[in-house]
């Protein structure tokens, strides 16, 4: 039975689009419905960023709209891609002179309309170069980067971009240190308790009361393993470890950490889970020099944590540090 | 029998139909290795099905092109331009043509297996709606009967296509992280297609 506070199930991307505009009218706008607007993109002179997804993922990935980060975000249902021809429409609003960066989670269906999508840019003649971020170590090795999902490095990605476009930077310049940061990032999923889909009211991955799944995915789509719950030093240690091997990080590199929860594990759990991966780093001689902690790309109430790790230099971090104003990220 | 607008837009309809019956069961599929909403999505999609067939065009392409053009924008995942490309690549494949008959339907069944060739590197065997797509026009290559027996015949294949779909291990889309464990249950989208293509067969009795 489904328990949560919501009106009609087929309304739900509507409403909480239109609460999220109500909520921050000085930042965002909500335009045809789905596109939700960065309210300062009309002055901008610069490279403008534009990202896709589905939603039920609440803050991520519309709360991460405004200065500095994404400019527009083409949402979908919950869950779901949005089709290509809203997603053709942004890249036409954004397209301020200066090109478009185009952001793409690497899920079926935003693929699939994200490759609609730039045959319809191309026709039209749109400077647009998309950047597809698949950071999960889970499912595929490196080598296989198609068959990587796209978890949480989007919302740091838009930072980096947006801050590149900030300081001026070309499109091409914009799309390069995209690339090179999402070339860059590693993640992986644990996950305590599965989520109900708040529109069907079916069950999101079914864990027994004494297993965590490691690697299970956005949506609870599965991959990865089950294993007896650990601690959270633990569990750190053995998600770090995948991680540092996929990027081959050695003694002395600087890293950017996250931690983000996915909706249903307290800020209490996230802290000592970060404090716990800071330590490890720091005992392998790693430094974390950015960091993110807090619930960013969630699947409604699934209690667990994804743990996100991106390779860093001085000049990813001054993009990283430049100002940025969204709802639920501000610097 | 030649089929004309009046009688294609009567396919569309019992598609629709057919469609609705299974809502529940397309989610209830989706849900075992993917996150359970394929049913939501071709609830619109179905929506959208059945107000083509209630509105004025001047070809039966213009009715697919604005079919698909709409069912591409759902915003329902993949499933929106995915059936968006069936509905194009149908319309595609009956350009010019005002009545259909056996050839001009195995024309349009043939436009849809390339609109999905020029999006989708699946293949025979890989547990996706081209499995349906395939067995489809394969009858329609071989079949001579005329209509409505020759869409009788296709849909079974279509049907069959789907079934065959239980053998696979899913190569795309989110049930591929879930590899073997998926032999054994049909691909929603399979089971989807197969649906439509059965509608249409039924709305020509």
């Amino acid at each position: 039975m489904m328990k949560k506070f919501i009106n009609k199930p087929e309304d739900l991307t509507k409403e909480l689009l239109e609460g999220l505009a109500m909520a921050n009218e000085d930042i965002i706008e909500l335009v045809d419905g789905n596109l939700v607007v960065n309210k300062k993109l009309k002055d901008a002179d610069r490279v403008t960023v534009v990202t896709l997804g589905g939603t039920g993922h609440e803050p991520a990935l519309q709360g991460f709209v405004g200065e500095g980060m994404a400019d527009i975000a083409v949402c979908g249902d919950i869950f779901a891609a949005p089709g290509p021809e809203s997603c053709i429409k942004a890249l036409e609003m954004a397209d301020r002179g200066k090109g478009v960066l185009f952001v793409v989670l690497n899920h079926a269906g935003d693929m699939l309309t994200a490759n609609l999508t730039m045959k319809a840019a191309k026709a039209r003649n749109l400077q647009v170069v998309k950047v597809v971020t698949q950071e999960d170590v889970t499912t595929a090795p490196r080598e296989d980067a198609e068959n990587r999902r796209g978890f949480v490095g989007c919302v740091p990605l838009y930072k980096i971009a947006g801050g590149a476009a900030l300081q001026g930077k070309s499109l091409e310049e914009v799309a390069a240190i995209a690339q090179k940061f999402a070339d860059n990032m590693a993640a992986i999923s644990v996950s305590l308790t599965g989520a109900t889909h708040p529109v069907t009211g079916g069950s999101l991955a079914v864990l027994n009361d004494d297993e965590m799944g490691v690697g299970m995915g956005q949506h609870g789509e599965g991959g990865g393993y089950k294993l007896p719950v650990k601690t959270s030093s633990e569990t750190v240690a053995l998600l770090m470890e995948e991680l540092l091997k996929d990027l081959d990080i050695k003694k002395g590199e600087k890293l950017m950490c996250v931690i983000n929860g996915c909706g249903a594990t307290t800020l209490m759990e996230q802290l000592i889970t970060y404090r716990d991966a800071v330590n490890f780093l720091k005992d392998r001689g790693i430094e974390v020099v950015a960091n993110m902690v807090g619930e960013i790309l969630t699947v409604q109430e699934t209690g667990g944590y994804q743990l996100f790790i991106a390779r860093m230099d001085d000049e990813l971090l001054s993009y990283w540090k430049e100002y940025s104003n969204t709802p639920y990220y501000k610097s | 029998m030649q089929i004309t607008m009046k009688e294609f837009q009567k396919m569309l309809g019992s598609a629709s139909s057919a469609l609705n019956e299974k809502i529940d069961e397309f989610s209830r599929i989706d849900s075992l290795f993917g996150d359970g909403d394929h049913g939501v999505t071709m609830e619109r999609i179905s929506k959208e099905i059945a107000v083509t067939a209630t509105m004025d065009y001047r070809s039966i392409s213009e009715m697919l092109q604005d079919l698909s053009k709409r069912v591409m924008n759902v915003n329902g995942g993949s499933a929106g331009p995915l059936y968006g490309i069936v509905f194009e690549g149908f319309a595609d494949g009956l350009e010019g043509v005002s009545e259909i008959g056996r050839d001009e339907m195995k024309a349009m069944f043939a436009g849809a297996l390339d609109g999905f060739a020029l999006v989708s590197r699946a293949k025979e065997g890989d547990k996706t709606m081209m499995d349906v797509l395939i067995a489809a026009c394969r009858k329609a290559e071989t079949c001579q009967k005329a209509l409505p027996e020759f869409l009788h015949e296709v849909a079974e294949a279509a049907r069959e296509g789907a079934e065959r779909t239980k053998l696979f291990q899913a190569k795309f889309g989110r049930a591929r992280f879930h590899k073997e464990a998926t032999i054994g249950t049909m691909d929603a989208g399979a089971c989807s297609l197969a649906t439509l293509i059965s509608g249409f067969a039924a709305g020509l009795n």
